[in-house]
């Protein structure tokens, strides 16, 4: 009696990692059903340390496609994965049984956003694919692209006056030997070579001159940022706002 | 008497304004011109001399991940080509001598959701053109391979998207597809002016609020439904017109949620290229289930159509329907298989509209045919106007498919099931080259092949027809009859796009070579010994000796 307890003690993270493993490992071109193979390597009938297959599947693989899990799945989820993973030692070639992911169940889920109802509204404002949107140019919290100022340094009092500001302190005219004239960031000057942030269209433009190519890089205090109540009503204003403050005050 | 001269004078305009979409020289466009023929005019390498040719040069990229997915260009005697994380050559198309490389590298570590390959540049006007594996548009000298300017179109770690199709080069502006169409995103083709990097338009793949074509898409469906833009388009200067296919729509197989026609997925679409604005659109796959896009080439070419000229764009569908339409305003013509193991339809009718759709079940497994790999894969085929024929390939091949539901997730895959590759139920998995009547379907002739041919097609005026194979084979068929006439072993796989050119009178054949991608990941669940095929990297050209010219 003891030792079936044992036993089924032992089996039980595999099978609860079986069933993420469909869940979020063989979707799509990963590994396939039951780690058959897909754009990802087969893993059916292959031994792997288990150290090895925790560290791969908590931290992903740099530059691949593999992801870091420890975001998306509990610990203990990832220690059931392990088992699965090298309980596919033994296995043969093809799989046995169709993929054993119950129906209505979608992959593993990443964590759901800490934030208030209306931060969340916020963060998806904030990149939102229907109008031109903030991520274009800024960053937060990992999330954009980091061309203009991170909007989370500033103090959570001002937040919704800088939005609406559409003054700025670090642009620039930049004038070119051809005659072409246009609101610029500095990114470098370094030997030869001048890189500037074009800011006529969005997203801007990196581009890199000549320094004989460039005239003059001069304070441009008459550049406006766009007004961003052309793209946003003032409630969801607010609502980027609470992401702003959520994202300030540490996620 | 008046009326017959002006008989006359109609079919002489008509022959003269019918597209030539042959190369000559230069191989200046992703598709050999943009009309995507992939034909050469060349013919001094032909069906008399071809089983001579020999290597004179190779050329190593050195990083192999994701094979070898390009199509290189030639201008000037220079070659241009892309190979995986983001290295850009410059050689001398004469002796393999590199004559500038720029290597771009991705400035933090990220998920590389669509893998490390890319599938070419762009050049013209001074400057060559790419994509970047994290999303950057990139535009370099020509001359000296240095950056000129870059833009960074969206966060891939929000959109699960990025670059790996070549852009198209329309007058002053550069064309950029985008991937992303398994992933909770919403498509995009984008133009950019070629001097400044500045976004001249954008064509959203799917309309948002307001817009007419958004009624096809549920709820708030419609900002994470795909609809990438992930190869490359055509354009016909006569008509000014741009054409781009649109890939299918997300989640892949899972389609409740998105319940409607869900345009323009599944679409071609025809844009006005000065302004990105739709003129029109032919629906391939309404509401598509089964990850069948609608991305791969538009082959523009002109032929008869019940005895009246006509002009047409010719797309293969990656459900293994090839779809024949009129490129002046979208009518349907025709539709033919290039596959034999279709089920997820019985048919097409007379007017475009698929017969007896076979929808997965949710949550049970499904035999569906073909395979999440296509009927046919993204490599392109080759129109011939000696021939008038067109060579493209087939895949036999089925999947057991259980649609999954799920959410859409911010930067992660959004396909909604899970598959397994099967061979087909009657006759064994496999591929075949194959030629076409381009209109009827008419097949001529056949190449059989143990597996899936995963490399484009090359036709010349020599009567040829270029390809490789998984085992590392290039080779040459008769155009007229199939009969293979040369191969040389290049030792990897082939996954990309041969092409022909000439530098000083001599003619040479390019192929890169290099086993790789999402599908060369697949092929183990139905050819096991697959896995073991070596990946490479290698561009491979070949001439006549001197002396057989």
């Amino acid at each position: 009696m003891i030792v079936l307890a044992l036993l089924l003690a032992q089996a039980a993270p595999v099978a609860r990692g079986e069933r993420i493993f469909a869940q979020s490992c063989s979707v799509g071109y990963c590994h396939g059903v039951a780690g058959a193979a897909g754009r990802g390597p087969r893993l059916r009938g292959r031994s792997f340390a288990k150290d090895y297959l925790y560290g791969v599947i908590r931290d992903g693989i740099p530059s691949s496609a593999m992801p870091a899990w420890k975001d998306r799945l509990k610990d203990d989820d990832i220690r059931a994965v392990v088992e699965y993973v090298a309980s596919l030692a033994t296995a043969s070639d093809a799989p046995a049984t169709a993929n054993p992911m119950p129906p209505g169940v979608g992959p593993a889920s990443q964590p759901v956003f800490s934030g208030t109802p209306q931060a969340a509204r916020g963060r998806a404002l904030f990149s939102d694919p229907v109008r031109e949107n903030c991520a274009v140019c800024h960053a937060v919290a990992g999330r954009g692209i980091a061309i203009g100022p991170d909007l989370t340094a500033a103090p959570a009092s001002e937040l919704l006056s800088r939005i609406h500001s559409k003054e700025s302190r670090h642009v620039l005219t930049a004038s070119l030997q051809s005659g072409e004239r246009f609101a610029a960031l500095l990114v470098s000057q370094t030997g030869d070579e001048v890189r500037l942030y074009d800011l006529t269209s969005t997203p801007p433009v990196l581009r890199t001159f000549a320094r004989s190519q460039v005239v003059s890089l001069v304070q441009n205090p008459a550049w406006r940022h766009d007004d961003v109540s052309k793209n946003y009503s003032g409630a969801q204003l607010e609502d980027i706002v609470a992401y702003l403050r959520w994202a300030a005050t540490g996620p | 008497m008046k009326s017959r001269i002006g008989v006359a004078v109609c079919a002489l305009v008509s022959i003269l304004s019918a597209q030539d979409g042959s190369t000559h020289a230069d191989w200046p466009h992703y598709g050999g011109q943009r009309s995507a023929w992939r034909y050469s005019a060349l013919d001094q390498i032909n069906r008399s001399n071809v089983s001579r040719l020999q290597a004179v040069w190779a050329f190593q990229t050195g990083k192999v991940d994701g094979g070898f997915n390009a199509t290189p260009l030639v201008v000037d005697g220079v070659m241009y080509v892309s190979s995986s994380w983001n290295r850009v050559f410059a050689i001398d198309a004469a002796t393999g001598r590199e004559i500038w490389h720029y290597f771009y590298q991705n400035p933090r570590e990220i998920g590389i959701i669509y893998s490390p390959w890319t599938r070419g540049v762009a050049v013209g006007l001074g400057r060559v053109f790419f994509g970047t594996l994290d999303n950057n548009v990139v535009a370099l000298d020509r001359a000296t391979g240095r950056e000129l300017w870059r833009v960074n179109v969206e966060d891939i770690r929000q959109c699960g998207c990025n670059i790996t199709g070549a852009p198209l080069l329309v007058k002053d502006k550069v064309v950029v597809g985008v991937t992303g169409g398994d992933s909770a995103h919403r498509g995009y083709l984008t133009a950019y002016d070629v001097n400044t990097g500045r976004r001249a338009w954008r064509f959203w793949t799917i309309p948002g609020p307001g817009e007419k074509g958004h009624e096809t898409w549920e709820g708030e469906s419609w900002k994470s439904g795909g609809g990438a833009t992930w190869l490359t388009g055509s354009y016909d200067p006569e008509l000014d017109l741009l054409y781009w296919g649109v890939g299918n729509p997300a989640a892949d197989f899972y389609g409740e949620a998105r319940k409607g026609a869900d345009l323009y997925t599944d679409s071609i679409i025809a844009l006005d290229p000065d302004t990105g604005k739709l003129k029109w659109y032919y629906q391939e796959v309404p509401h598509d289930v089964w990850d069948f896009d609608a991305a791969f080439e538009c082959v523009l070419f002109d032929a008869p159509v019940n005895g009246v000229p006509r002009k047409l764009l010719l797309n293969v569908n990656k459900g293994g329907y090839t779809f024949v339409i009129d490129r002046t305003n979208g009518e349907f013509v025709s539709a033919w298989p290039v596959a034999e193991n279709i089920n997820w339809i019985t048919g097409v009718d007379s007017k475009g509209n698929l017969l007896g759709r076979n929808e997965p079940p949710v949550g049970k497994p499904a035999l569906m045919c073909p395979s999440i790999g296509g009927g046919r894969q993204w490599n392109h085929g080759s129109y011939s106007p000696r021939t008038g024929w067109f060579y493209t390939t087939g895949i036999e091949w089925c999947q057991e498919l259980t649609v999954t539901p799920e959410e859409p997730k911010e930067g992660v895959n959004f396909m909604a099931g899970v598959f397994h590759l099967k061979p087909p139920i009657h006759g064994p998995a496999g591929g075949h080259l194959d030629a076409y009547d381009p209109v009827t379907g008419k097949k001529f002739w056949t190449y059989p092949s143990k597996y899936p041919l995963l490399a484009s097609q090359l036709s010349t005026a020599g009567d040829l027809v270029f390809s490789g194979d998984p085992e590392g084979n290039f080779f040459a068929l008769d155009a007229h009859t199939g009969q293979k006439l040369w191969s040389f072993p290049t030792g990897s796989g082939h996954r990309g796009s041969s092409i022909t050119y000439s530098v000083r009178g001599r003619q040479y054949v390019a192929t890169p070579s290099g086993w790789g991608s999402a599908l060369a990941g697949l092929m183990p669940q139905v050819w096991p010994e697959t896995e073991d095929f070596p990946p490479g990297s290698t561009m491979f050209v070949f001439a006549l000796p001197p002396e057989s010219r």
